[in-house]
């Protein structure tokens, strides 16, 4: 049975792979070739199976996190599983869900190639350049951190002017901020499989960092890295520093730095504080821009070390799940308007007040009981 | 032959009631007047122009660079020009037009190295004409020339009007 799930899962998440490829964007011309324009013609047809495949991305999810329950996945099962996701969603086509990829790949030309400096100087000035047939955030400058726009110059530059061959550096770039999370969760959470598997097979984690190549991961990654070294009363604020120039959200775990070297460690504090803060700071993207699904890598990892009881393992399980819904209403419709605006935010909220009275009617039934 | 002339004259009379004459007009903006010497922030300020023009790499980077610097010392030079901060303001005006001149070798760099620089030579030409815009403005209001008489040193003339007219002359070459 369990070679079966196996089996089940990696020739999903090919198919979904393959998916991929029906949302090559018109003005990409590197794949013109497979360009089918499926996803323009068949709306419906591209929602609904998108929408399938999340949901069987979730069963998966709890068939696994079961398996691992009753002990039935041992460490190198999960190791396959982990790097088999990685291996097979790397060649995933990644502009499905957001075009952020070439926002980077932009950038990064914009200072290895044409030698500028991107917080001053927009992909939009170099007219000719065929990247802006495709770059939707061209008119804007750099918006990531220092050490982000130096650590893309290594993917950029072995990409030898190749378009391809730069963006799937910038996919195995994304695969390895992945893997070093995943190393680092599982090293925090004493090597418990269930932690580590919660985390890096959550459908999540994988789409938003494996298919669209997300750089929050990477940021994520150092802060596990710091936390890791405070573990091991090595702790220094150097990967916390990487971690706040790789994108500038996790300046807002200051605090609990501040905390951890003031008090007496406690990881588990430090995770539920780094969890609540970066959980107000998704909240309050809307005020910056708007709410991503990717936004949640911030703060999931450090509520997956907290805790595993039963209701943070379904808020990790259902909030993704309605986080990866969000771009059905774009999907389906084309186009932003207040339909889908309001598809949005329902599709957040619907979940969210489910399980704030999952929540409220067990602590009463078990004060009851 | 008189009608005819009282039709030029009519003509005439038309003619200068409706023309206005008008300066070269630029949608280009210039900046505001930033803090002027004797200041203790003008000072700061140098120090960060000296910082910002390694801030301000590349040939796309260094051409914005020179440009802002060159419309916030013209802009500089006019405001002391009007509080009659004679040479000041003309050590300003001679600090914009070192920094124009170089905004063109910059875009031919970015040409040479295959950047489309026809943007920015818009953004240059639109600039040019704007500081003659201003320029000519002030050359209204200067006197030709000032003699500037420092204590303990000898006095030195300055022409304001020909710095005008050379920063002018300077300008109308890239438009």
């Amino acid at each position: 049975m369990k070679k079966i799930i196996f089996l089940g899962y990696f020739i999903t998440l090919t198919l979904f792979a393959l998916f991929s490829y029906l949302f090559i964007d018109p003005n990409f011309i590197y794949l013109k070739p497979f360009y089918t324009g499926f996803f323009i013609l068949n709306r419906q047809l591209a929602t609904l199976t998108y929408t399938a495949f999340i949901v069987v991305f979730f069963l998966f999810y709890l068939s696994f996190f079961r398996l691992t329950l009753k002990n039935l996945i041992s460490k190198k099962e999960l190791l396959l599983l982990i790097v088999g996701s990685g291996l097979i969603l790397l060649f995933a086509y990644p502009a499905i869900l957001s075009f952020d990829i070439f926002n980077y790949i932009a950038t990064a030309k914009v200072t290895f190639f044409y030698h500028e400096n991107p917080y001053l100087i927009m992909p939009i000035q170099f007219a000719n350049d065929p990247m802006l047939l495709f770059t939707h955030a061209a008119n804007k400058v750099a918006l990531y951190g220092p050490l982000w726009i130096l650590i893309t110059g290594v993917p950029f530059l072995l990409g030898f002017n190749n378009f391809l061959l730069t963006l799937f550096n910038f996919k195995l770039l994304a695969l390895l901020s992945y893997l070093l999370a995943s190393f680092f969760v599982y090293k925090l959470s004493d090597k418990s499989l269930k932690v580590l598997m919660l985390f890096s097979l959550n459908p999540l984690m994988l789409v938003e960092t494996l298919v669209s190549g997300h750089n929050d991961m990477l940021m994520i990654a150092f802060v596990l890295g710091s936390f890791y070294l405070i573990k091991n009363k090595a702790g220094n604020l150097l990967l916390y520093v990487f971690s706040v120039l790789i994108k500038y959200s996790t300046i807002f775990l200051l605090p609990v730095y501040i905390y951890a070297f003031i008090k007496k460690v406690d990881l588990k504090k430090i995770f539920l504080s780094s969890a609540i803060l970066m959980l107000v700071i998704f909240f309050l993207s809307p005020i910056r821009e708007e709410l991503y699904p990717w936004y949640a890598v911030w703060f999931l990892p450090f509520l997956i070390l907290y805790s595993t009881k039963k209701e943070v393992i379904l808020f990790i399980a259902l909030f993704p799940f309605a986080l990866l819904l969000t771009y059905l209403p774009f999907m389906y419709f084309g186009f932003y308007s207040n339909i889908t605006l309001f598809s949005k935010t329902a599709i957040i909220i619907l979940p969210l007040v489910a399980w704030i009275s999952y929540a409220i009617l067990s602590k009463l039934r078990s004060k009851l009981l | 032959m008189l009608k005819f002339s009282k039709f030029l004259i009519a003509c005439l009379f038309l003619f200068l009631l409706l023309t206005k004459s008008s300066f070269a007009a630029s949608s280009y903006v210039l900046p505001y007047p930033s803090t002027m010497p004797g200041s203790i922030f003008y000072k700061i300020n140098l120090v960060k122009e000296m910082v910002l023009k390694y801030w301000y790499f590349g040939d796309f980077g260094q051409f914005t660079y020179n440009l802002k610097e060159s419309d916030k010392y013209l802009v500089e030079s006019k405001t002391l020009f009007e509080y009659q901060q004679y040479l000041l303001g003309y050590r300003a005006l001679q600090k914009s037009d070192t920094y124009f001149v170089k905004t063109l070798p910059n875009l031919n760099m970015a040409k040479t190295r295959g950047k489309d620089i026809l943007e920015n030579r818009s953004i240059l030409s639109q600039a040019a004409l704007k500081h003659i815009e201003v320029l000519s403005r002030m050359r209204a209001s200067v006197p030709s020339s000032f003699l500037w008489q420092p204590e303990k040193v000898g006095s030195t003339n300055l022409n304001l009007r020909d710095a005008i007219d050379s920063s002018i002359k300077l300008r109308t070459n890239y438009l």
